[in-house]
């Protein structure tokens, strides 16, 4: 059997080869690359249908290159079968990802095709109805933080409440800052040290304050060092020491409370 | 104010963090912001060490980083704070006012460093190893500078911190520890006992009572060495953090606003106790510029006007200078000195202002 008979009995079998991926578009190296990780997979499934999981990818408008990377940063996504993976495509078109947005979220963060769509379906309705974001908002919330539907569902809710709540941030500027890009523990740990410094307040019942609170945005879309310095007027080593004390108040007041984290 | 009437129910943290915004950010001004957060999140402590004890627990320490902040400040000395250590000398052209008892050795982990102390354990003989308190409330004491032979008077004394540093020294020749409070006054006896042995505690050289401090004048004139005037105040880091037993409730509100005029009664009694040619102490531990440089001054001035005496405020400069790799010094203050919490090292607030008595 020579080399290139093999590759023939694969492709008319519509199994992979390197042959089936050259044509497919990409090049070389890709195919080379691509062929060794399905073949690597365990199981040997994924061999059957990464064709037509491939092609998938490609009528959503990805071009090899793309759809290289996204499965090299995503290799899971291999595992998907075809149908599946249309259905949550057509399930995040229905969500208000409209064509562009779309490949970029999938481009930028391929994991949220191989969440089932049921689990898709309650963080949309947890956004939708506990959180009160409009349904273009939650498209938006999709499109800039799609990690959101991995996450667990006490843990959003928190986040949501503390900053409703605490921090007085209305939906709309949730949305504008990406605030479910960050972390719970960043977002309270950045807030709380702006607060015990005096330079945030939790409004009143009419929503007001004695100072005026920066904005959410310019708390959380800057690196550290911006934040201590501009936002927080501190020195490094201050919100250093801090952030070794918060962690550990943390870690009793959870102690102290059973699991959750309620303040 | 005007605020709280409208929220009755406001618990007397809260309280408490209003006042301070409201006055220590027009005293303090750009720092406020970060002794703010200092006082809000927990405190550092340092152990001071018993002289008295086999002292089992210290190496273990010294393993885990610790460190003597004292001999640790004088270590700084020859460095580049010595030249201003020497000019501060030559200015007020006296004999070296830092005279600091070998004795005393306290231990702190270094800046930056969050771990806690486990408590102390008692040696063969009952008695416990360090006792824990803010490091920098030992500043007062040493400030005091208690020479061989002194008679010491230590006015506020429960639950017995400072007159347990004072007594590291074993300089002390009589020392009278007193407190309004009785049941605070038992507490200092038992901490004391837990950390003395019994032969430094006859009658001979203690005594501890529970007078009301500001008629101290009226029991015993000029007759200390020594005299700390160690005063009740609004006790900053308290009142943020505990509801219970906070002087910011709305009952005490009117104890609360008679406070200065206490404290310049206490300090003045304390004057009158001390010996011309002796030193007074003052100290709190509140940032409250009403609390800490005004009732020295209306001390001062009443010590004159009424009792004829003179008094000689005595630079600390020099004690702050030595011991500014350990603690945070409020900058500029016109009188006295004072230690201003900071997240890296987190001690304070503590005031202390030392005064001579010339006449
Ligand atoms: C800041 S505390 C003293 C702390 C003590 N020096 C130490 O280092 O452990 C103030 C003390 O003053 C006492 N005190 C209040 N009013 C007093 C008065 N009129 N005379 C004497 N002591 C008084 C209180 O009972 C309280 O124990």
């Amino acid at each position: 059997l020579t080399p290139s008979l093999l590759q023939h009995n694969k492709r008319n079998s519509a199994e992979l080869s390197l042959r089936s991926l050259l044509d497919m578009g990409f090049t070389e190296y890709q195919a080379e690359q691509l062929y060794d990780s399905v073949s690597r997979m365990k199981g040997g499934n994924a061999a059957k249908h990464v064709l037509s999981t491939l092609s998938v990818l490609f009528v959503l408008g990805l071009n090899p290159t793309t759809v290289h990377k996204l499965l090299d940063k995503c290799p899971e996504l291999y595992t998907v079968k075809d149908v599946q993976l249309q259905q949550r495509i057509t399930q995040l078109r229905h969500l208000g990802l409209v064509e562009g947005s779309l490949q970029r979220t999938v481009s930028h963060y391929p994991k949220i095709l191989t969440v089932p769509m049921k689990s898709v379906k309650s963080v949309v309705q947890f956004l939708r109805e506990k959180c009160l974001f409009t349904t273009q908002q939650v498209a938006e919330i999709l499109r800039d933080s799609p990690a959101v539907v991995l996450e667990d569902l006490d843990q959003l809710e928190y986040k949501f409440q503390y900053v409703y709540f605490r921090m007085g941030v209305k939906q709309a500027e949730m949305v504008k800052c990406r605030l479910f890009r960050f972390s719970l523990d960043n977002v309270r740990c950045r807030h709380t040290f702006l607060e015990r410094r005096g330079l945030y307040q939790t409004p009143d019942k009419k929503g007001q304050t004695t100072i005026i609170n920066p904005k959410l945005d310019g708390i959380l879309n800057v690196d550290e060092g911006t934040f201590t310095a501009d936002v927080a007027q501190a020195s490094p080593e201050e919100y250093d020491v801090f952030q070794k004390l918060l962690a550990r108040e943390w870690k009793e007041e959870e102690f102290e409370h059973g699991s959750g984290v309620i303040r | 104010g005007k605020w709280a009437a409208t929220h009755p129910k406001q618990p007397p943290t809260r309280m408490a963090l209003q006042h301070f915004d409201a006055t220590y950010s027009a005293q303090l001004g750009a720092l406020w912001p970060s002794i703010r957060v200092a006082l809000l999140s927990e405190r550092k402590y340092g152990a001071l060490l018993n002289h008295f004890s086999h002292n089992l627990d210290v190496e273990e320490l010294q393993a885990q980083g610790c460190k003597d902040f004292i001999s640790n400040g004088e270590g700084k000395l020859h460095t580049a704070s010595k030249r201003k250590l020497h000019d501060n000398l030559l200015l007020r052209s006296a004999p070296s006012p830092l005279r600091l008892s070998p004795n005393i050795r306290c231990l702190v982990f270094p800046r930056g460093d969050i771990t806690r102390f486990r408590p102390a354990r008692p040696d063969k003989f009952g008695l416990l190893s360090y006792y824990l308190l803010d490091a920098a409330s030992i500043l007062p004491c040493l400030a005091l500078d208690v020479q061989e032979s002194h008679t010491v008077l230590d006015l506020c004394a429960a639950p017995g911190g400072k007159a347990l540093v004072l007594l590291q020294t074993q300089s002390v020749r009589f020392l009278c520890a007193n407190d309004l409070s009785v049941s605070r006054t038992s507490r200092l006896k038992r901490v004391l006992q837990s950390y003395v042995p019994k032969a430094l505690l006859t009658d001979d050289k203690l005594r501890i009572t529970s007078f009301d401090g500001t008629i101290w004048g009226e029991i015993e004139r000029n007759a200390f060495d020594r005299v700390l005037v160690d005063v009740p105040c609004t006790t900053d880091r308290h009142s943020l953090m505990e509801d219970d037993n906070n002087i910011f409730s709305r009952s005490r509100v009117g104890e609360r606003r008679s406070l200065p005029q206490l404290q310049a009664e206490l300090l003045l009694a304390g004057i009158l106790a001390t010996c011309p040619g002796g030193d007074v102490l003052y100290s709190t531990c509140t940032l409250s510029a009403n609390q800490n440089q005004a009732v020295v001054q209306q001390a001062v001035q009443l010590a004159e006007e009424q009792h004829g005496i003179q008094l000689q405020v005595i630079s600390l400069c020099p004690l702050a200078q030595m011991f500014s790799n350990t603690f945070h010094f409020a900058p500029n203050l016109h009188l006295g000195e004072m230690v201003i919490p900071h997240l890296a090292a987190n001690f304070g607030p503590i005031y202390l202002c030392k005064l001579r008595r010339l006449t």
